[in-house]
């Protein structure tokens, strides 16, 4: 059962790394970034949910799994918040969304 | 001869005498606070000028509070001399317990352990303390120093302010600076270890930098404090090497709970040191005495130093700073006294200073640079006193000379001040109408100078030459001939300035005048000083009937009191009550030899005329600056440039090479950098994708 879940969580992240990559829309880059999070929170609740053989137990249960995705949550609602705040200036400054319109930190 | 003394036979509390150093410190401070806030006032000098006159009073009352304190009886200093009357003082082990000097000392706190604790107990350690020292010399040091330095600071309040009376620009600096020197030369004669002689020692160092550069943007000022400092450099590394060694063979001697640097402590173990180490200890405290009062060879700051404003000329320059050295030598009598060679070497020294500077003054025009060569001169004389074992007339010539060389260097003030900043006598003559007042001053200092019978000069410069023909009669003949050319140039100087026809220059204005009472009215109080300080070294009544002379015998009220000091003196008078009336008609005939050559300010000088070659040497210096110049700072400047050259290429080389590669390899790397965010994106994908891949492969060879 656990494969199933890994190759979820793996082709979630997969999509957003594409997508990261080929799209230029801020907001579709930040999208997929989301994306690549939920894959990894994916990742981390089966690992919770079908521990490996020798993994760390506590009284007879692992919680590290969930515990660390409710984290990743409270990490990523913090970066939503900043990422689209940064998405919005970046829009003021240039009237567009295209990433590629932003070059400041080449080597002149 | 019982002279047991501590702090509980002062009439006052010691406490209260222990502030005295902290009054001008906080009119310093305050003063500065003012210059912080910008206060741009025309009051600026009141915080210094009472913290001055709270110290002076302090001081004045110490001196006549001491000598009781310190169980002086009448005749008891002779005592002290006559146990170590044996010159040279070579017998000093056994004479230890007699030769311990009276004075005691005051610990205000424990400053630096020594790290020696033995257990928890602090006193199981040894302190390095902030302590003073009480005695007869520290009575006199205080007493002048304080007294002349509030004389000037009142003259400084008319001195620096334009013709307008507003004050000039850095008004407060200068009252900062000088509240700060009158703190630190206070330190300096109050000490009661060496560590804070040194500090004050230093610290008077730098207030003299900072005032002889006070007109910072004039490059000769700037030069000559700089010159200043670091002449002055040379004598205090041979100063602190002095302190370091009196510490390392005075130390294995002292037991717990003795600081070995303390002056009593030193002066009671001093002569179980070898003569070897005796001897090196005082030439190396010698050298820091050759500077710092301004001595051959390392006397060339001083007269550049007269850069500085007026009153810091007569303060810092005459009366007090520069006599730091002879106090210091007449502190460390114990030491010195233990030292033929040393005591030598200064006697051939100030041999030679004062010849050379009396000859140097003889044929220049500077007003302030005739001052400041006669001041070496008049210092020279002080170290033969302290050469010839007695440094009691030493520190009597210290005493009167502060008095009426301020009165000099300030009257020279004035006249600088009326003639616009000239100080140059050829430009001016016969200013005896426009400057009466100044001008009845300035005959008075000169007469005391010059050594003019029964005038403070007189009496010092008596004893001094007395000390050197009983030392040998070489020595007393070159003093005597130096005190006939000290009163030759010091009425050439006299003559050029106020006799002869009136003429000034441009800079003076229409109508030069005469100095506001705030700058001549504490000169009042220096020339009553000049003519009458020398009568604290004359006994009243010494054989009545022989002559008027004889009834004013040397050795009064003044040695008795230094009598109870750490000065160690083997004064032994040669050539008798004659001597005295040699002096006097040597002093006269040079007065009277310079009114027949200049009473009338001849616009051409005869002496030129008459001694050529000679006076050509002596206008030049004897080429002293030239020849140090060639000798030692070219040489240095050289040795220096050298270093910048290996530095510059060799070192800097290297370092080059070492930047060299990072850069080459970054400027191939660099077109990586697009900054497209998607290249570097896909550049971490890729890079994690191959990390991965090669840790898979690793796994995988592994199992």
């Amino acid at each position: 059962m656990l494969a199933a879940y890994l190759l979820v969580g793996a082709a979630l992240f997969a999509l957003g790394l594409i997508g990261f990559v080929t799209r230029r829309n801020l907001i579709i880059m930040f999208l997929c970034t989301e994306l690549m999070f939920q894959g990894i929170v994916v990742n981390l609740v089966a690992f919770g949910r079908y521990p490996l053989e020798g993994a760390p137990m506590l009284s007879g249960e692992v919680f590290s799994g969930q515990v660390f995705s409710l984290f990743l949550f409270a990490v990523a609602a913090a970066e939503a918040a900043l990422g689209l705040a940064i998405v919005v200036l970046l829009y003021r400054f240039k009237g567009t969304l295209d990433a590629s319109a932003w070059t400041l930190l080449r080597d002149e | 001869m019982t002279l047991l003394a501590d702090a509980s036979t002062l009439r006052l509390p010691v406490d209260l005498y222990a502030t005295l150093p902290f009054w001008p410190l906080l009119g310093a401070i305050l003063t500065g606070i003012m210059l912080a806030l910008r206060a741009r006032t025309e009051r600026a000098h009141w915080p210094v000028v009472l913290g001055c006159t709270v110290s002076a009073v302090l001081a004045v009352v110490l001196f006549f509070d001491l000598p009781g304190a310190l169980h002086q009886e009448p005749g008891a200093g002779a005592v002290v001399h006559e146990a170590l009357a044996e010159p040279g003082g070579h017998a000093a082990g056994d004479h230890g317990a007699a030769a311990e000097p009276v004075g005691f000392t005051h610990t205000l706190y424990n400053w630096i352990s020594l790290g020696e604790r033995q257990s928890l107990d602090p006193e199981s350690d040894r302190w390095l303390a902030i302590n003073l020292y009480f005695d007869g010399l520290t009575g006199v040091m205080l007493a002048f120093v304080t007294v002349v330095s509030l004389m000037v600071v009142i003259y400084s309040i008319g001195y620096m302010r334009d013709h307008h009376g507003h004050p000039l620009r850095g008004y407060e600096r200068f009252f900062a600076f000088m509240g700060i020197f009158v703190f630190s030369m206070v330190v300096l004669s109050f000490a009661g270890n060496f560590v804070l002689l040194y500090l004050g020692w230093e610290a008077v160092g730098l207030c003299s930098y900072l005032l002889i550069g006070f007109y910072y943007k004039k490059p000769s000022a700037a030069a000559a404090a700089k010159k200043a400092f670091i002449v002055n450099r040379i004598g205090d590394f041979g100063f602190a090497l002095g302190i370091f060694a009196l510490y390392m063979y005075i130390r294995p001697l002292t037991q717990v709970g003795e600081n070995p640097l303390d002056y009593a402590v030193v002066f009671r173990y001093v002569g179980e040191l070898t003569q070897g180490q005796t001897t090196l200890v005082a030439l190396l405290l010698l050298c820091g005495a050759l500077g710092k009062s301004a001595q051959f060879p390392l006397y060339v700051w001083l007269p550049d130093a007269m850069e500085g404003p007026s009153p810091v000329s007569a303060l810092i320059h005459a009366a007090t700073m520069v006599t730091a050295g002879i106090y210091m030598i007449a502190r460390c009598g114990p030491i010195f006294a233990r030292s033929e060679t040393a005591l030598a070497v200064i006697v051939v020294l100030g041999v030679i200073g004062a010849v050379l500077a009396a000859t140097m003054a003889m044929a220049q025009y500077d007003m302030k640079r005739i001052l400041a060569y006669s001041t070496i001169s008049q210092l020279a004389y002080m170290f033969v006193a302290l050469g010839c074992s007695a440094p009691a007339s030493g520190v009597f010539h210290v005493f009167t000379h502060a008095f009426f060389k301020a009165l000099l260097f300030l009257t020279a003030g004035c006249v600088m001040h009326a003639m616009g900043n000239i100080i140059d006598l050829r430009q001016f003559s016969g200013l005896r109408n426009i400057l009466p007042k100044t001008r009845a001053l300035m005959l008075i200092g000169c007469l005391a100078l010059a050594g003019f019978p029964l005038l403070a000069g007189f009496w010092s410069k008596d004893e001094i030459v007395h000390s050197a023909f009983a030392y040998s009669p070489v020595v007393g003949v070159l003093m005597l001939i130096t005190a006939g050319l000290t009163a030759y140039y010091t009425f050439r100087m006299y003559f050029l300035c106020f006799h002869g026809q009136t003429r000034f220059p441009k800079e003076a204005g229409e109508h030069p005048h005469e100095m506001p009472p705030v700058m001549i009215r504490p000169l009042y109080l220096l020339a009553f000083g000049a003519i009458f300080a020398g009568y604290l070294g004359v006994t009243f009544g010494g054989i009545p009937g022989e002559s008027f002379l004889g009834f004013l015998q040397p050795h009064g009220f003044f040695h008795h009191y230094l009598g109870a000091s750490s000065i160690v003196s083997g004064e032994h008078h040669g050539g008798g009550i004659w001597l005295m009336y040699v002096s006097a008609a040597v002093a006269i005939v040079g007065i009277w030899l310079a009114w027949m050559r200049y009473g009338d300010a001849p616009a051409a000088d005869p002496d030129k005329a008459a001694l050529r070659g000679l006076w050509m040497l002596w206008n030049a210096k004897y080429y002293v600056d030239e020849i140090y110049d060639c000798v030692i700072v070219r040489p240095a400047r050289r040795l220096g440039s050298l270093f910048f050259a290996t530095d510059n290429n060799g070192i800097d080389g290297v370092i080059w090479f070492v930047t060299a590669v990072p850069r080459g390899l970054g400027a191939g790397l660099r077109f990586l950098q697009a900054g497209v965010l998607h290249g570097y994106a896909l550049g971490m994908v890729i890079g994690v994708a191959a990390l991965l891949l090669i840790w898979g492969w690793i796994e995988a060879a592994a199992t």
